[in-house]
């Protein structure tokens, strides 16, 4: 167990690798001592302004030269799931961003080796942290809402109304579109709220994008018994920032949850809530945090990592749960390329 | 309550560009009354009747054109005093998903004219971009603040993401940037949003600015307050910073009366910003933050 606060290097120094390097470096829990990427140039910046920190073209040779405790990797979506392994043959704990891998296959490898190895590990998922979420989780996991039977959920962004640039929209790189790369949130809630899925009937559409999809809908069958479909776009106008809605009909109630509030309607009350309706807002729910720096769920998230790293405690989103998410995206993917239902359920 | 160099009163930009932190379905419907630019000048109208002209407005693509409205009318150019935000982060991040970060860095100085700039990319990747890193900012902050020339400025804040990621980074170069910028080329002071209103003001304290003015969210709820209300309490208490107050209705959480006397009663606390929707609106809180702010004066 190291003993000081630990020692982080990032890999990949795009947005989400400058955002973690800088809650790394602004938690106490915690030093930025080294980065890692290979584009030329990019570290030039941190050579200047930060004169202590190691910078490194190959993140191989950072995990070889630096005694890290933790290592945040933030890479190109294909390069996580071997980026990952290496940081496991290193014995190094990692948080690494979402979606896991372009390809289910690509992950299997590394989840094998961290169920071997037991190391300390979490993924991107940080919707899990925002307060109206882990309310959420709360109140379905109370059971308040008796049998789930029917769901609705969507994730719109207004993003993208040309070709996009860049390796997001090459499925060689990202795996596909809007449904893998942002919609992976959604899913990964969904899972994490309602338990496994057992079958997909997914459509999946592009329209501004060549090659990878723009619009994506799918009817999820949970095996739990719960159904109810999924929209998803990058597409649509009107919603400046990313919006998650989740709605989900009980027999004794429902529940309906987005960023900004959780609304839940008991017809009768039950444990802690009333009957009718009970709106839990924002500032309701809102916990400070040690430093915000562009939301408190990513700081969460990464105390979360640290702290599991300090005490050997396992997390919550990790790459086996992250997998199931790739199963499912695969499974609407498959889908919707031979017009069937898929199962996700072990043959 | 100190008195000091911020406007007391300053009407916000949330509801005039679809920004509300409580509900974003309701940050829809405010957008689409306000895309008729005409409808927020006709606001700063009704904002100016109740003594309230002061604005703060964020880099948003609509800022220019009200701005430019401002220019063609003397009256309003003659009394209003705007206090810009900058950069339209919400712009930097989509793109950023879009197309990556760096891209996002090129494209801007391609609007600024930057041909032989990229030719260098080209050649020595981005390695020039820290050779020339004073002059690459000066051009970013003054594409973003285009739009407010020749019109009064009071503070030109540099918005919280940018702001916190430099405290985090523990980077006062970058704050003391703007600062220079900003008073270089409009003669106007530069300030700090941010989300971590006790660490920064520290911070600043240690790399020695002096009486810095500061954006922060500060309300009786607590909301958005980190790490904790009582933490940025203790803050507020100082005499040696401007704190300009941001979410004090907590996004229409809290009434206006008890919410304002909370906010001025904070020793640090010179200026609010608050956003509002319709005439009626204006009138009540622009009344109840007027009545707080001359209690606490007293």
């Amino acid at each position: 167990m190291p003993s000081g606060p630990l020692r982080v290097g990032v890999i990949g120094f795009g947005k989400m690798g400058l955002l973690h390097a800088s809650i790394a470096s602004g938690l106490d829990v915690s030093r930025l001592i080294a980065i890692a990427d290979p584009t030329t140039g990019v570290l030039d910046p941190l050579r200047r302004f930060k004169p202590d920190l190691s910078v490194y073209e190959d993140y191989e040779r950072m995990l070889e030269k630096e005694s890290l405790d933790a290592v945040f990797i933030t890479s190109p979506t294909h390069l996580h799931a071997s980026t990952a392994l290496a940081c496991v043959s290193a014995g190094l704990p990692f948080l690494v961003e979402k979606p896991l891998s372009a390809r289910a296959s690509d992950c299997e490898p590394l989840v094998a080796a961290v169920a071997r190895t037991r190391l300390t590990n979490a993924v991107g998922y940080m919707a899990r942290h925002a307060d109206t979420f882990r309310k959420a989780k709360q109140i379905v996991d109370s059971g308040v809402l008796g049998r789930l039977v029917h769901l609705q959920a969507t994730m719109y962004v207004s993003q993208l109304f040309g070709a996009g640039q860049g390796w997001r929209y090459d499925p060689a790189y990202s795996g596909g579109g809007v449904l893998i790369t942002q919609n992976s949130h959604l899913i990964d809630l969904l899972l994490w709220l309602f338990g496994p899925i057992r079958r997909v009937n997914g459509h999946v559409k592009p329209y501004y994008s060549e090659k990878v999809d723009d619009f994506a809908h799918a009817i999820f069958e949970f095996r739990s018994g719960l159904s109810g479909y999924m929209d998803a776009s990058w597409s649509v106008r009107h919603h400046r920032t990313l919006d998650l809605s989740i709605s989900v009909h009980g027999h004794t109630g429902n529940l309906q949850v987005t960023e900004d509030d959780v609304r839940l309607y008991l017809d009768e009350a039950m444990g802690e809530y009333q009957s009718g309706w009970t709106i839990f807002r924002k500032p309701d729910l809102f916990e400070g945090v040690t430093i915000d720096v562009g939301g408190p769920e990513y700081t969460r998230q990464d105390e979360q990592f640290l702290n599991a790293v300090a005490t050997g405690r396992p997390v919550e989103s990790n790459v086996q749960s992250a997998l199931q998410v790739q199963r499912v995206v695969e499974a609407v993917y498959e889908s919707s390329a031979s017009g069937r239902s898929v199962s996700l359920e072990p043959r | 309550m100190a008195m000091g160099t911020l406007d007391p009163i300053v009407l916000g930009h949330n509801s005039f560009f679809g920004v509300n932190h409580l509900s974003r379905e309701q940050g829809r419907q405010r957008d689409a009354v306000f895309e008729d630019v005409t409808r927020i000048v006709d606001m700063m109208r009704t904002a100016a009747s109740l003594d309230v002209a002061a604005m703060m407005m964020s880099t948003h693509p609509r800022a220019a054109l009200v701005a430019a409205a401002v220019r063609r009318d003397p009256e309003l150019r003659e009394r209003w005093t705007f206090y810009p935000l900058l950069p339209y982060i919400t712009k930097y991040i989509r793109q950023s998903n879009e197309k990556g970060l760096v891209n996002v860095v090129l494209d801007q100085l391609k609007q600024a004219g930057w041909s032989q700039g990229l030719g260098m990319v080209a050649r020595s990747g981005l390695g020039f971009l820290t050779k020339d890193y004073r002059r690459i900012l000066t051009t970013l902050i003054d594409l973003e603040l285009a739009p407010f020339q020749s019109l009064r400025v009071g503070t030109v804040f540099l918005h919280d993401v940018l702001t916190d990621l430099a405290l985090a980074l523990d980077l006062p170069e970058l704050l003391a940037l703007h600062v220079e910028a900003v008073r270089n080329r409009f003669d106007a002071r530069g300030g700090f949003a941010t989300k971590n209103l006790p660490l920064l003001v520290d911070r600043l304290r240690r790399y020695g600015f002096e009486r810095p003015a500061i954006l922060a969210q500060v309300n009786k709820a607590g909301f958005g307050m980190n790490p904790s209300r009582s933490r940025c309490e203790q803050t507020l208490q100082r005499t040696d910073l401007e704190v300009m107050a941001m979410g004090t209705l907590a996004s229409g959480y809290l009434r206006p009366v008890e919410a304002f006397e909370y906010v001025f009663a904070q020793p640090a606390v010179q200026s609010i910003v608050v956003s509002v929707s319709t005439p009626e609106h204006a009138a009540e809180t622009f009344g109840a933050a007027q009545a707080a702010a001359a209690r606490q004066r007293v």
